[in-house]
C-alpha cells in the first residue's frame, strides 16, 4: 500500500475565486512594495558605485570619503555624539519608567502624558527652543560656562528631548510587565534591595533596555533636524548627506554616506527584532502583576527625577511657544501674533501648513488603507507562501531604513530619466508615496498583532459558509479591527506632520511643508516663525490625537456594542 | 451494501520531511456519526483539514457524494463546520452569525428570517437572536456555532474538538444535545476528539488513529471490547496488561494461576501480554466457586463512590498488580478491607491476548 501511495501523483490544489483575488492582491502589494521602496534602494546602492557620469567605479567613492579627512571625521563625529546622548536618554528614560511602574508617586497619568509630549513635535523644535534658551541671546546662556550651544551640546540635548518618549515607551514595557512572585521569592530569600534591583528588575527588563539602545541610536544618528539647527560648524552624517546633495549636488557622494548610515540602522533593526522576541517569551501567562509598596525614600527621589524631566520637557516646549509669541526676541517680549503670519518670512507659509496637512490626512487614509489590507493578506492568504514570507520581509525594511537615505534613493529613482512614474516627481502624491514607505513597518505590525488576536478559523468558517473572504474582511475582521486602523492612521498622521528626513529631499515649491519650513525659516534666520510654525504643528497634532480619543470612544460606543457584556 | 457518501482513499500528508497522514483510507455512509479519535499529533485534525480543504493533502483523494473534491479549495465543497473556538463573529448579533451562509446565497429576506428562527428553537436558543457572542455562556455560544454551520443544510458536517473548551457539566450536556440532533437531522457527521469517553458515547463509529495512520475502525462496542491491537487497549478505557506465557491448549500462565482464555495464534510457551478491563475481574471474596479464578491480596483500596479501585497482588499474582473496579454494594456485602486475601474470577472471554512488548510507543 505505502507504494501505491508513493507512485500516486501529487494533488494539485485548485484555486478558487477567493484564491485567485487574496494572491493576486498579494502580488499587487508586493510589486507596489518594491517600487516604493526596494527599487529605489536598490538604484541607490547601484549610484553609490558610480561616478557624476553613471560610469561604474566600484569602490572609489567610498575610498575618496575616507581619504578626505573633512568628510570621514563626521563618522567619528556620529558616533561619540549619538552615544553620548543615547546613554543619557536611556538613563533618564529608565528612572522615568521606573518611577512610573515601581513607585507610588502621585499623578502618574500626567506625568505618563507629558512625557509623550515630544512624539507630537518635530525635531527641530527643541533645537529652535534650546537657542532660545542658550543661544547667543539665550536666557540661561550663562548655564553653559562659556561654551556654545551649537555644536555637540545642542545636538546632545536637543537629541535627547525628542528621542526620550520613544525610550521610554520601550522600557516603560519592559518594566510594567513584572512579575511579583519574584519579587516575593527573592525577599524571602533574604536578598538585599540591591540585589533584588540588579537580579530581579534590571535582568527582567533587560531585552527592553538594549532593544531601547539600539532603537534610540539609531534615531539619533540618523536625524536631521536637531544638528541641523544647532549644530553649528559640527558635521554629522545626516547632515552630511543634505550637504552632499542640496549643497554640492553631489548624489554619489549622498548615497555614500546614506550606505553608511543604513548600518547602524539595520543593526538596530536585527537586534530590536531579537530582544522583542525574547522580551514576549519571557512573559509567562501565569504572571501575577507587581504592585509597589509605599518606600518614603525611594518614592520621593522618584518624585523630584520626574517632575525634573517634565519640567524640562514643559520648559522646551513653554520656550518655543513663548518665542512664537513674543513681539521682538529679546527687546520687546510683548504677546503677538505677527510671527504666525508667514508672509513676510522666506521659505515658509500657510500654504506649507496646509500642504503638511493634506499630505498627514492622504497619508493616514492611504497609508492605513494599504497597510490594513496589507497585513491582512499577509496574514490570511491560504496560498502563495513565499509570495507572503517575501511581502511581509518587505513590509520589514523601512525600520532599518533612516528617512534621509529613503528621500535621496527617491530622487534617484523616481528623477531617472526614462521611469514612467517620472510624472510623480515633485508631486503630492510621491510625498504621500515616500511618507507612507517610511513609516510602513510600525503600522503593519500593528495590524498584524490585531489580526492574529482574531480567531484564526474565521477565514474556515467562512469558506464553509460561501461567503467570499472580501465579504468577512469587511463585515467582520475591519469592524473588528477598527481601534487598530484608527492607530495606525493616527501614526501615519503625526509622522506625515512632523517628519523632515525624507520628505527634505522631494518637495517642490508646491508641495512645501510645514516641517521643512520650520528648517527653511531657520536657516534664514526668522527664527520666531520657525517657532511659530513649529508650535502649529504641535497643536495640530495634539489636537488630531484628542481627535482620535474622542473618535475612538464613540466607536466602541457605537459599533462595538458587542464589546460590552 | 449502498455506496459510502464520504470515501477517503490512501490519503497521505507529508510537512517537509514529516508525514503528518500517511495512507489513510476510511469509508463513511450516508448518516452516520464518526469520531476520530487519538492522542495529540496522531494525524486527526490533519486528516479534517484535509476533507474539508483547509489543508489539502499531499496524496490520495477523498470523495463526496460521488464527486472527486481532492483538490478543491474550501468554498467548492459542502460542509458545514464547528471549531473548538467557536469562531463566532463577535460583532455580529446570534441571528446575523446563523444568518451569515443564508444572506450569502441571496435568499429573500423572509426565508433566512424563518430559517433563523426555526434553528434558535431547535438549539434550544429561542430568545438569543438579538444578543451578542459574547453576552453568552460557552456551552451557548457552540450551540449557535453549531446553528450557523447546519443553517445551510451541508451535506457534511465537521467538529474539530467542539467540547474541549466547556466545562465538564456543560460539556456531557452538549455531547448528548449534539447526538440527538445529529440523529434527527440525520446529517453525515465527523467529530475529532481526544476524549475516548465522548467518542464512545456518541459516535456509530469511531476512527483510531496514533502516528499518522489508523490503528483500528469500529462501533464503540467493538473498540471496547476487542481492541484490535495495544495501543488501542491502553488507550481506550482502563486495561491491566500483565505479562503471562501461554502454556497448553487454551490457556495462559499468570503468576502461580493458570487462566482459560482463547489463546489462538500463540505457540506454547510464547510470552504474551494478557489484557483485562477492572471492571471484568470479579471478587468473590472467601468463597470460590468459579473455574477461571485466582488469589490475591487487596492491597490497597480507593473509595470513588458507585464503586472502590482495588489494587491487588501477592497470592497466586505474585510480583504482578492487577487493577480491579468493585461495585460499592459488593465491597459492602463481602466486607472486604485491605490487606484481606480474596478469590477473583477472571471470565475466560474476557481476556485478551496480544504479542508481548509490541505496540508500545
Amino acid at each position: 500500500m505505502a507504494e501505491l501511495a508513493l507512485a500516486a501523483p501529487r494533488i494539485r490544489p485548485r484555486l478558487g475565486r477567493d484564491e485567485w483575488l487574496m494572491g493576486g492582491g498579494l502580488l499587487v502589494l508586493a510589486l507596489y512594495l518594491a517600487v516604493t521602496l526596494l527599487l529605489p534602494l536598490a538604484l541607490m546602492l547601484a549610484k553609490s558605485a558610480q561616478d557624476r557620469d553613471g560610469a561604474f567605479v566600484g569602490l572609489a567613492n567610498f575610498a575618496r570619503y575616507f581619504g578626505n579627512p573633512a568628510l570621514s571625521g563626521t563618522v567619528g563625529n556620529s558616533l561619540w555624539v549619538s552615544a553620548l546622548a543615547t546613554a543619557i536618554t536611556i538613563a533618564l528614560a529608565f528612572g522615568y519608567a521606573y518611577a512610573l511602574n515601581r513607585s507610588r508617586i502621585p499623578f502618574k497619568g500626567l506625568f505618563r502624558l507629558v512625557a509623550m509630549l515630544p512624539l507630537l513635535a518635530p525635531s527641530l523644535l527643541p533645537a529652535i527652543a534650546l537657542v532660545y534658551l542658550f543661544g547667543n541671546q539665550g536666557v540661561l546662556k550663562g548655564w553653559l560656562f562659556g561654551e556654545s550651544i551649537y555644536g555637540p551640546i545642542g545636538i546632545v540635548i536637543g537629541s535627547v528631548f525628542w528621542t526620550f518618549p520613544h525610550a521610554l515607551i520601550l522600557i516603560s514595557t519592559a518594566l510594567g510587565t513584572a512579575d511579583a512572585r519574584l519579587y516575593e521569592a527573592s525577599e524571602s530569600l533574604g536578598a538585599s534591595r540591591w540585589r533584588t534591583f540588579t537580579t530581579v528588575t534590571l535582568s527582567g527588563a533587560r531585552y527592553g533596555l538594549i532593544s531601547a539602545l539600539f532603537v534610540v541610536f539609531t534615531l539619533i544618528i540618523t536625524d536631521f533636524g536637531v544638528p541641523k539647527v544647532v549644530g553649528g560648524p559640527f558635521n554629522m552624517l545626516a547632515t552630511d548627506i543634505y550637504k552632499q546633495v542640496v549643497g554640492q549636488q553631489n548624489f554619489q557622494m549622498g548615497a555614500v554616506v546614506s550606505l553608511l548610515l543604513l548600518l547602524p540602522a539595520v543593526l538596530a533593526f536585527f537586534v530590536e527584532r531579537w530582544a522583542q522576541q525574547r522580551q514576549i517569551s519571557s512573559l509567562s501567562s501565569r504572571a501575577v502583576p507587581y504592585q509597589p509598596k509605599p518606600r518614603r525614600s525611594r518614592d520621593r527621589l522618584a518624585l523630584v527625577l520626574v517632575v525634573t524631566v517634565a519640567v524640562m520637557i514643559l520648559g522646551v516646549f513653554g520656550m518655543a511657544a513663548f518665542a512664537s509669541l513674543a513681539k521682538l526676541w529679546p527687546y520687546d517680549l510683548s504677546p503677538s501674533l505677527r510671527h504666525y503670519d508667514f508672509s513676510a518670512t522666506d521659505g515658509g507659509s500657510w500654504a506649507s501648513y496646509g500642504n503638511s496637512i493634506r499630505l498627514g490626512l492622504y497619508t493616514a487614509a492611504f497609508g492605513s488603507l494599504v497597510v490594513f489590507i496589507g497585513a491582512y493578506l499577509v496574514e490570511k492568504t491560504r496560498v502563495a507562501k513565499p509570495l507572503r514570507t517575501a511581502t511581509h520581509l518587505l513590509a520589514l525594511i523601512p525600520m532599518a531604513v533612516p528617512g534621509m537615505v529613503l528621500g535621496l534613493a527617491y530622487i534617484f529613482f523616481f528623477n531617472a530619466p526614462g521611469n514612467p512614474l517620472n510624472f510623480l516627481y515633485g508631486t503630492m502624491a510621491m510625498l504621500v508615496l515616500a511618507t507612507i514607505a517610511h513609516f510602513y513597518t510600525v503600522g503593519h505590525l500593528t495590524a498584524l498583532t490585531a489580526l492574529k488576536q482574531l480567531d484564526p478559523e474565521f477565514e474556515s468558517v467562512s469558506a464553509a459558509l460561501k461567503a467570499p473572504f472580501y465579504r468577512t474582511f469587511w463585515r467582520v475582521t475591519t469592524p473588528l479591527c477598527l481601534p487598530a486602523v484608527l492607530d495606525i492612521a493616527l501614526y501615519f498622521f503625526i509622522n506625515a506632520m512632523t517628519t523632515v528626513s525624507a520628505v527634505v529631499f522631494l518637495y517642490s515649491p508646491d508641495t512645501t511643508l510645514a516641517s521643512v519650513a520650520v528648517l527653511n525659516m531657520d536657516d534664514a534666520g526668522d527664527t520666531a516663525p520657525a517657532a511659530a510654525m513649529a508650535m502649529l504643528i504641535v497643536v495640530t497634532c495634539a489636537g488630531v490625537r484628542l481627535l482620535h480619543v474622542g473618535l475612538s470612544r464613540e466607536l466602541l460606543n457605537r459599533t462595538q456594542v458587542w464589546r460590552r457584556r | 451494501m449502498t455506496t459510502p457518501y464520504l470515501r477517503v482513499r490512501n490519503v497521505t500528508k507529508r510537512f517537509g520531511h514529516f508525514t503528518a497522514l500517511d495512507d489513510v483510507s476510511i469509508d463513511i455512509h450516508r448518516g452516520e456519526f464518526v469520531c476520530f479519535l487519538g492522542p495529540s499529533g496522531c494525524g486527526k485534525t490533519t486528516l479534517l483539514r484535509a476533507i474539508s480543504g483547509l489543508d489539502i493533502q499531499t496524496h490520495g483523494a477523498v470523495e463526496q457524494d460521488g464527486r472527486d473534491i481532492s483538490a478543491l479549495p474550501p468554498a467548492q465543497r459542502d460542509f458545514g463546520i464547528v471549531f473548538q473556538s467557536y469562531a463566532l463573529f463577535q460583532n455580529l448579533t446570534v441571528a446575523a452569525n446563523i444568518a451569515y451562509g443564508l444572506e450569502n446565497r441571496k435568499r429573500p429576506k423572509a426565508e433566512i428570517q424563518r430559517r433563523v428562527t426555526e434553528l434558535l428553537e431547535l438549539i434550544g436558543l429561542p430568545e438569543s437572536g438579538p444578543k451578542y457572542p459574547g453576552q453568552l455562556s460557552g456551552g451557548q455560544q457552540q450551540r449557535v456555532a453549531l446553528a450557523r454551520a447546519l443553517a445551510v443544510s451541508p451535506g457534511l458536517l465537521l467538529l474539530d474538538e467542539p467540547l474541549s473548551a466547556l466545562d465538564a457539566k456543560v460539556r456531557a450536556h452538549l455531547r448528548d444535545e449534539i447526538k440527538i440532533l445529529q440523529r434527527r437531522l440525520g446529517i453525515t457527521t465527523i467529530m475529532i476528539t481526544h476524549d475516548q469517553e465522548e467518542a464512545i458515547s456518541m459516535a456509530d463509529r469511531i476512527v483510531v488513529m496514533r502516528g499518522g495512520r489508523i490503528e483500528q475502525i469500529g462501533a464503540p462496542l467493538e473498540i471496547y471490547h476487542r481492541p484490535a491491537n495495544l495501543f488501542v487497549a491502553e488507550f481506550i478505557g482502563a486495561m491491566n496488561l500483565l505479562p503471562a506465557t501461554r502454556i497448553g491448549y487454551g490457556e495462559i500462565q499468570l503468576g502461580s494461576a493458570r487462566l482459560a482464555c482463547a489463546a489462538e495464534g500463540y505457540a506454547p510457551g510464547a510470552a504474551v501480554r494478557a489484557a483485562v478491563r477492572p471492571e471484568d475481574i470479579v471478587c468473590t471474596g472467601k468463597t470460590n466457586g468459579h473455574a477461571n479464578s485466582l488469589r490475591a491480596e487487596v492491597r490497597e483500596m480507593e473509595f470513588m463512590g458507585p464503586f472502590f479501585w482495588l489494587s491487588l497482588g501477592g497470592g497466586e499474582l505474585g510480583e504482578h498488580r492487577l487493577r480491579a473496579q468493585l461495585p460499592s454494594q459488593r465491597a459492602r456485602d463481602l466486607d472486604l478491607r485491605a490487606n484481606d486475601a480474596t478469590h477473583l474470577h477472571i471470565p475466560a472471554e474476557r481476556i485478551r491476548l496480544f504479542p508481548h512488548g509490541v505496540g508500545h510507543g
